[in-house]
């Protein structure tokens, strides 16, 4: 297929694709409902992210570490008590914990 | 060899002798002590195996399956002190396995749990806004020199067998004994939300997806797939990318940025 032909067919895919793609059908996004709530997961219970060395899901070291975040329903997060955060409740990004 | 290497050697290894200098610390004897520790070490990573591969176990049984582990565990014991990472290399154990060649997609079926389990782990990267995408049709011309950086769970693999019927027939989806394992499959295993999903692709649409995931430009990955299947469309392969959050960000060849990095 030749430079030109090739840009015409991924012109037309590109355009059918992102318009697939965009359709509720596909578009329903799992985690409409849901955010990302640091701080607020128990020692080992967070469902993803804690910091270098770790992997991932289940590694936080300390309970309610600032930076291992646990899926929450959306609205909550900023409601739920934090004794390590400055706000005193869950943040929607990481942060530096206070002592508790 | 130094008395922590044969420490080693000994835990998975029930021929050796136990190592000189243990005591037991009631008095026992060490030689029995060190015999249920090794079982211990020994049933735990087996235990680790199978929670990694449950279809490879579901297709030989608990007893086979078990046996085909333990053998794994005292030929190539843990490299790493993360349980998760143990098996990386276990398909390629069992495509060697002459007890398992009368089940000759049992190595490709491994290699399928064993991305999921990676796909797991790996980082999180946001998806790129679809408008960025769109922007990029506003010069045709510059599309196959286009290069998407996909996400880091992303994994793409082409086998001669069906290991996504198979996979899906012990998830519910379709009857086990209506799949017809000599069928060539490939999977692209993908984390969308927490979850992480197996979709079956064509042959073209893998060798697509695996030539993007090699940094090469869109120009490239549609030659690949071409040699696949010749009047081969990216339609579907571009919408399921786009949906599932795979494409992170966009950067034409030409620009001199380093593939990964932002650009507008």
């Amino acid at each position: 297929m030749n430079q030109q032909l090739t840009a015409a067919s991924l012109a037309l895919a590109l355009g059918a694709a992102l318009t697939v793609a965009a359709s509720p059908a596909l578009a329903a996004d799992k985690m409409a409902d849901k955010e990302k709530c640091f701080g607020v997961a128990l020692k080992g219970k967070n469902d993803c992210a804690a910091g270098p060395g770790t992997t991932c899901a289940g590694t936080s070291k300390i309970d309610y570490q600032g930076n291992s975040w646990s899926l929450v329903p959306k609205g909550t997060c900023q409601k739920t008590a934090s004794p390590t955060s400055p706000t005193g409740f869950g943040q929607l990004a990481a942060f530096k914990e206070k002592k508790a | 060899m130094s008395a922590q290497a044969a420490f080693a050697a000994a835990l998975v290894d029930p021929a050796l002798p136990c190592p000189p200098g243990l005591l037991a610390w009631n008095g026992s004897d060490p030689a029995r002590r060190f015999a249920v520790y090794r079982n211990n070490v020994v049933v735990s990573l087996i235990d680790a195996l199978a929670d990694g591969f449950p279809v490879v176990q579901a297709l030989v049984g608990d007893q086979f399956f078990r046996a085909m582990a333990r053998r794994y565990v005292v030929d190539r014991p843990p490299a790493s002190a993360v349980m998760a990472e143990y098996g990386d290399d276990f398909a390629d154990f069992i495509a060697g396995f002459a007890p398992a060649a009368g089940l000759p997609y049992l190595a490709d079926l491994a290699r399928l749990e064993r991305c999921r389990v990676t796909a797991c782990h790996a980082a999180d990267a946001a998806a790129i806004d679809p408008a960025q995408l769109a922007a990029a049709l506003a010069d045709p011309a510059t599309l196959p020199d286009l290069r998407l950086a996909l996400h880091p769970a992303l994994r793409v693999l082409a086998s001669d067998y069906a290991i996504v019927a198979l996979w899906a027939a012990h998830q519910g989806v379709g009857a086990l004994a209506e799949v017809h394992p000599g069928r060539p499959e490939s999977a692209l295993v993908l984390r969308y939300g927490l979850d992480v999903e197996v979709i079956g692709i064509t042959a073209a649409a893998a060798a697509f997806v695996a030539s993007l995931a090699a940094g090469y430009c869109l120009g490239q990955a549609m030659a690949a797939a071409g040699a696949h299947e010749a009047a081969f469309d990216p339609t579907a392969i571009l919408a399921t990318l786009i949906a599932k959050g795979a494409v992170c960000t966009v950067c034409t060849a030409s620009a001199r940025h380093p593939q990964g990095e932002h650009h507008d």
